[in-house]
């Protein structure tokens, strides 16, 4: 919890930074999109115009009503008297018949084209909002892609330093910030600006007496929506980190529940949850507390700008500065002024948003890959399976610490090299650096006399088969994953495969057989099942290089004897690299290294191991120790 | 404000089974904040009311002082002819001004302090309907957190005291994400939806009450388009949903190809999968994109449609009225005036957005009603063991553990146990050994009771473990599991978990004494380290340790040991049996056995086959017995030859 709350403190102020910069360059990615763009802006210009005039309608009509009724009245008066009625109310006599004649005409035409009016405006706002939506769409499937792209390119080094759910996180939150502003928060930020400058213009030419009077509330009302922005936005993010700690610990209690019941610790679990739901529940008010008050606020400094037309419009209106339909047109127009900066309040708050998640993903973006082809980088050849290391010493980048030194080794083709020692002996990293995971610090890796840098990665990794001890499996059926390397198999290649890893007949017993889908990440299988299917995946790729982790996870005794024979078979005539577990591996080894921190202490056979290296020897005790007294028994 | 009610439609619409019944649970949870409701329901009655009124005050400025000085500026000129002309046709139809009824030849000035009195008394009933709206906004978000607050504190403990029976018949993800998904729509349409949909809904039935009572065929006439408001928005809605369903299941393609191509990223590049994985990214992500722009489609086109009809309704209200006016004509009886006209636009002004909110967050408070009649139902469930009315402390364990001829089933048709009888005497380690599913974990699991046996007994020191409080006895009794299961939380803390009143001194030694220690003090914060979910960041061996050292701490003459059966290296692999060597010395010990050494060890080995015990010993007489034992034993011992040769 307190780690989540630096990184995320450390996050915003990387956002702050360079945030504005990667949000710059986010939004050139809009310019992929300039069709959809183009339609978006005009559709966006035209349906603004259109909301625009019918306020001006609006006034024509109610000012028809209103001088329509007073010319039909002075048209009755005699007509000596009109002339100075006419002066009184501000009218020619133009405007006197226009109005006495024709009046219900003028209405007649405005109301054909409020009705005009609505059907553009329905028709462009609705290509601006879907334009605008499918931008974002557009947008976020770039970034997605890219994204994607990447994170299966980037070296293990990188995967090393960086979670599942990290990345998940980047390519899912941070796209979808990212993408709802570039897509809509822009251009709804351009129509903000648009239809505030079009009404405050018309405001402007409608009164300019009255417009000046409003013009101090604007910056006021705008402040206030960049604050409430800017407010809510960390209240919701700390309701978010509330909730996620409650919900961790009800996750804890449910995937947990035996052990809490073991211990009979429910009563404290009871008030750990408590503590956390009370939390909640008080930030929860906060939040109510918060928007309840800057809400009303917000709408009353709106209200009181309409009050206000009210009283100081019906000044002029019986000054005769104003008339009624312009003092309804002002109030209409004031409402497009409020809500655009209601809109670009919330789109500013949102921005600093977006240049976070901009960064974030352009961070990844940006990585640089450890592990490339050179430019001159050559198809390796058919492998014989000769496997050299030279003076190897390798250390993660911006870590002094040597994970290996100085190994050197030579395996022959269709030799099996075992590998022993504690966790963090280095023997991972050795494996590792022949199908190139990591590019060795100093000396090489060579395999048929190829330094393993100097050929593609594709032609050097094709030919290695890997079966690592962690098996994950793919969505798909059991079929496409044994293919996996070689997608192009036939369908008897796959059994023969399936056959020597000792899968085939846990395979025919599903209904579907070779047609049955993996549940995600393997879960219908169980981990003896998921490890042959692994076993068969390297088998299929009839690799003259091996490497393999021989550890079998938690399966029962008849299924790792299958396995080990497997194992065994699979590597028959391969130069073979094993993370050795079992005593059978060590003995059939044609060299065995053993591993201490980063070094080989001992190489050897068993026989000569067992006579020459204590660490081996102790090593071999105790791990053996039920073969051992297995034999003895027997 | 951006992206409007998208996000509401994005969501499934359940539908409850029985809103009655679910409702009046849900309103007792409620019945404590009674008071607060009913402000809530009276400040919510006087925001509307300030919300229908004002539109009635402008047209009362236009009507009383308005529209009388314009009239002025044509009676002062022709005094005699106005006054017939207002007589025969009268005005201000809506003369029902609240301050005065002004004479269409009042002075400017009288006029003027009319509308300055008004737009005060404006300004006053904006910041009355503002206060009433924050006020009631924040009360019934309070009651609802409140609500919430304790529906959850009710389902916690009631999960607690659900039996382990329960949780084998449901994974605890699929019970997280119903609980977290189920509480997120009754938290959305408690704190919002409802309040909007209830308000709403009084609004617009005001709203419209007033206008048909003002001027019934007018009033009729300005509603005209609500009806095709709302079917617009039902229509759109609905079919957004249904393309937001299809756009749903898109994004969880992509999000799945997500993870397995992140966590996978190792065997994807091993096996030179980078270009076949991203190509099929890009198509699960294209069908993603056209997913939802087929959805946005239709929430595009709800917004401009519903403006449009409203531009209509603006048109109905200013065409009529300023035609009948025109034509002096009146309307069902009454004539119109020109403040009714600005009256009912502002009217008309004020439906659409209700509408589309009540149609879009309808759907939600639904949605909310089913989520909260399945809580319900979580509630409802009984848990299988209870502790008996009378339940006694169990007294401190000297560790005897009798089965007497117990059989225990799952259903009725299942026995999982059979006939199990047998003794452990206190400080004797039994060893059970058997195949997956032959009801290993069961037998050892009738001893915390965990689950009750549906016959015979399992006594402790003569004491039926149902005739005890379970809180005595399992506090009593020790357990490893194999799934060391971590809390996120401190080492010292885990280990802690086991007694929770042991002091810093006893949790290290209990961590020496677990041989976890040594790795502890090299984690970067030592005991302080907090541990990721599930104990993530460690390996499996130090975290068997660390459950070790926790049952450790526990100090129980009694323990429960399910050993781990997955590789761990060397060193970890002799430290985990030097730590449950000493762990298992002088307590009465159950070991689920997957390591020769423990059986060799074990006082007694029990042979488990389909529920029943088919052999028991030691490990010599058992090998001597040449049955069941032996051949599972040579089973892996002549593989083992077998590899060799």
């Amino acid at each position: 919890m307190a780690t989540q709350a630096m990184s995320r403190r450390g996050r915003r102020q990387r956002g702050g930074e360079g945030g504005m910069k990667s949000l710059g360059r986010a939004v050139r990615y809009i310019s992929r999109y300039r069709r959809t763009t183009s339609i978006a802006v005009i559709a966006l210009l035209i349906s603004i115009g259109a909301q625009l005039m019918v306020p001006q309608l609006n006034q024509n009509i109610l000012d028809t009503i209103v001088y329509g009724t007073a010319a039909q009245r002075i048209s009755a008066l005699p007509v000596a008297q009109q002339a100075d009625a006419l002066a009184q109310a501000g009218l020619t006599a133009d405007q006197l018949s226009r109005y006495a004649n024709s009046a219900e005409q003028i209405l007649y035409w405005s109301i054909f084209l409020i009705l005009v009016f609505a059907v553009m405006r329905g028709t462009f706002a609705f290509t601006q909002t879907f334009m605008a939506q499918k931008l974002s769409q557009d947008v976020a499937f770039e970034f997605r892609n890219e994204l994607f792209a990447k994170i299966q390119r980037l070296s293990f080094s990188y995967h090393d330093r960086n979670r599942t759910g990290q990345l998940m996180v980047r390519a899912t939150d941070d796209v979808e910030k990212l993408q709802v502003f570039l897509g809509q928060g822009l251009l709804l930020a351009l129509q903000a600006v648009i239809l505030l400058t079009g009404a405050l213009v018309l405001m402007l030419l409608t009164n300019l007496r009255l417009t000046l009077l409003m013009l101090p509330i604007l910056p006021i009302a705008l402040v206030l929506f960049m604050v409430f922005g800017s407010v809510s936005q960390p209240l919701f993010v700390k309701v978010q980190q509330k909730l996620s700690t409650l919900n961790s610990i009800l996750q804890e209690n449910l995937a947990g529940i035996k052990v809490v019941k073991a211990f009979a610790r429910e009563g404290e679990e009871a008030a750990r949850f408590n503590t956390a739901n009370v939390d909640l529940m008080q930030q929860q008010i906060t939040v109510a507390r918060v928007f309840s008050f800057l809400f009303p606020v917000i709408f009353l400094i709106a209200n009181i700008g309409q009050a206000a037309v009210l009283y100081f419009g019906g000044r002029q209106i019986l000054a005769g500065t104003l008339t009624i339909g312009e003092w309804q047109k002002f109030s209409l127009y004031l409402i497009f002024v409020f809500f655009p900066i209601g809109q670009l309040g919330f789109i500013i708050s949102q921005m600093s948003q977006a240049s976070a998640s901009a960064h974030r993903i352009f961070e990844i973006l940006d990585a640089s890959n450890d592990v490339t082809d050179r430019p001159d980088a050559v198809t390796l050849p058919s492998v014989q399976g000769n496997v050299v290391f030279d003076d190897v010493s390798f250390r993660y980048f911006n870590s002094g610490e040597n994970v290996l030194t100085d190994i050197s080794f030579a395996a022959a083709p269709g030799e099996t090299v075992a590998l022993l020692g504690s966790t963090g002996s280095g023997k991972t990293t050795i494996i590792n650096l022949i199908p190139r995971f990591y590019d060795v610090s100093d000396g090489a890796v060579r395999i048929d006399g190829h330094d393993v840098r100097d050929v593609t990665i594709e032609s050097l990794r094709r030919q290695i088969g890997i079966v690592l001890q962690e098996t994950n499996l793919f969505t798909g059926t059991i079929r496409e994953n044994i293919a996996f390397g070689r997608p192009d198999a036939s369908d008897d290649e796959v059994i023969d495969a399936a056959k020597a890893a000792a899968a085939h007949d846990f395979i025919m017993s599903f209904p579907d057989g070779y047609a049955t889908p993996v549940g995600e990440r393997g879960t219908t299988l169980s981990g003896g099942q998921k490890q042959r299917i692994a076993i068969a995946r390297a088998l299929l790729l009839d690799p003259h290089i091996l490497i393999l982790d021989d550890s079998t996870s938690s399966v029962d005794v008849t299924t790792e004897v299958a396995i080990q024979a497997a194992l065994d078979r699979l590597m028959e005539g391969r130069t073979s690299f094993v993370i050795a577990q079992r005593i059978s591996t060590v003995l059939n080894a044609d060299q065995i290294l053993v591993l201490d921190k980063g070094r080989v202490v001992a190489r050897g056979k068993h026989a000569e191991l067992m006579e020459e290296s204590p660490i081996y020897a102790d090593i071999y005790r105790s791990q053996l120790v039920e073969d051992a007294v297995a034999t003895t028994a027997a | 404000m951006i992206g409007g009610p998208r996000g509401l439609l994005e969501q499934e619409a359940l539908k409850p089974k029985s809103v009655s019944a679910t409702l009046r649970r849900f309103g007792r949870y409620f019945a404590p904040y009674w008071l607060v409701l009913i402000v809530t329901l009276v400040l919510m009655i006087g925001n509307a009311w300030v919300q229908v009124i004002t539109p009635e005050l402008l047209g009362q400025a236009v009507d009383c002082y308005f529209t009388p000085g314009v009239a002025n500026l044509a009676v002062e000129a022709a005094p005699a002819a106005a006054d017939a002309a207002t007589s025969a046709q009268p005005t201000a139809a809506q003369t029902n001004c609240w301050f005065d009824t002004l004479p269409s030849n009042a002075p400017t000035a009288d006029l003027l302090r009319g509308l300055g009195r008004l737009s005060l008394v404006l300004v006053g009933l904006y910041i009355f309907g503002s206060i009433s709206g924050g006020l009631m906004f924040f009360m019934m978000s309070w009651s609802g957190q409140k609500v919430l607050t304790a529906l959850r504190g009710d389902l916690f403990d009631h999960l607690q005291r659900l039996s382990l029976g329960f949780y084998s018949k449901h994974e605890s993800g699929d019970l997280m994400s119903r609980i977290t998904n189920d509480s997120n729509i009754i938290q959305q349409a408690i704190s919002f939806a409802l309040i909007q949909v209830v308000s709403g809904s009084l609004l617009i039935v005001w709203i419209a009450w007033v206008m048909l009572r003002t001027n019934f065929l007018y009033g009729l006439l300005s509603l005209a388009v609500v009806p095709l408001m709302a079917l617009t928005t039902v229509w759109f809605s609905g079919q957004a949903r249904k393309a937001f369903r299809s756009a749903r299941r898109e994004i969880g393609n992509v999000n799945a190809e997500l993870e397995e191509g992140i966590s996978g990223v190792r065997e994807v590049q091993a096996f030179s999968r980078e270009d076949a994985n991203i190509e099929s990214f890009r198509q699960s992500n294209a069908a993603n994109r056209d997913a939802n722009i087929r959805a946005v489609t239709y929430t595009s086109a709800l917004a401009p449609t519903l403006e449009a009809l409203g531009f209509v309704a603006v048109a109905i209200v200013a065409g009529v009225g300023g035609i009948l006016m025109l034509r002096g004509q009146s309307l069902g009886g009454t004539a119109l005036s020109v403040g009714l006209i600005v009256t009912y636009l502002a009217f008309v002004q004020r439906f659409n957005q209700p509408i589309q909110q009540i149609s879009v967050l309808w759907t939600n408070i639904q949605s909310a009603i089913a989520g909260a009649e399945r809580i319900f139902e979580l509630l409802d469930e009984e848990p299988e063991i209870e502790e008996r009315p009378g339940a006694k402390l169990m007294p401190p364990i000297t560790g005897r553990v009798v089965f007497t001829d117990v059989t225990a089933e799952y259903n009725p048709d299942e026995q999982v146990l059979r006939g199990i009888d047998l003794v452990a005497e206190p400080g004797q380690t039994v060893a059970i050994v058997g195949p997956t599913g032959a009801g290993k974990t069961t037998l050892v699991n009738l001893i915390p009771r965990f689950y009750d046996v549906t016959g015979g007994s399992v006594t402790i020191d003569g004491v039926d473990v149902r005739d005890v409080t379970l809180h005595s006895l399992r506090s009593q009794i020790g357990l490893v599991l194999q799934d060391s299961f971590l809390f996120n939380d401190t080492v010292m803390n885990n280990i802690r978990f086991g007694r929770p009143d042991a002091s810093d001194d006893e949790v290290i030694a209990a961590a020496k004494l677990a041989k976890a220690h040594d790795f502890i003090e090299r984690l970067p914060e030592g005991y302080e380290t907090t541990l990721g979910e599930r104990g993530g960041g460690l390996s499996q061996g130090q975290r068997q340790l660390l459950s070790i050292a926790r049952a450790a701490l526990a100090n129980p003459n009694l323990l429960i040991l399910d050993e781990a059966t997955s590789s761990v290296d060397t060193r970890t692999e002799r430290q985990i049996q030097s730590a449950l060597d000493d762990l298992l010395a002088g307590r009465t010990s159950f070991v689920i056995a997957h390591r020769l050494s423990t059986i060799r060890n074990a006082d007694q080995v029990l042979v488990l086959k389909a529920g029943q015990i088919i052999e028991r010993g030691t490990h010599e007489e058992l090998l001597a017995l040449e049955g069941a034992y032996h051949a599972l034993y040579m089973d892996q011992f002549r593989a083992q030859e077998a590899v060799k040769a």
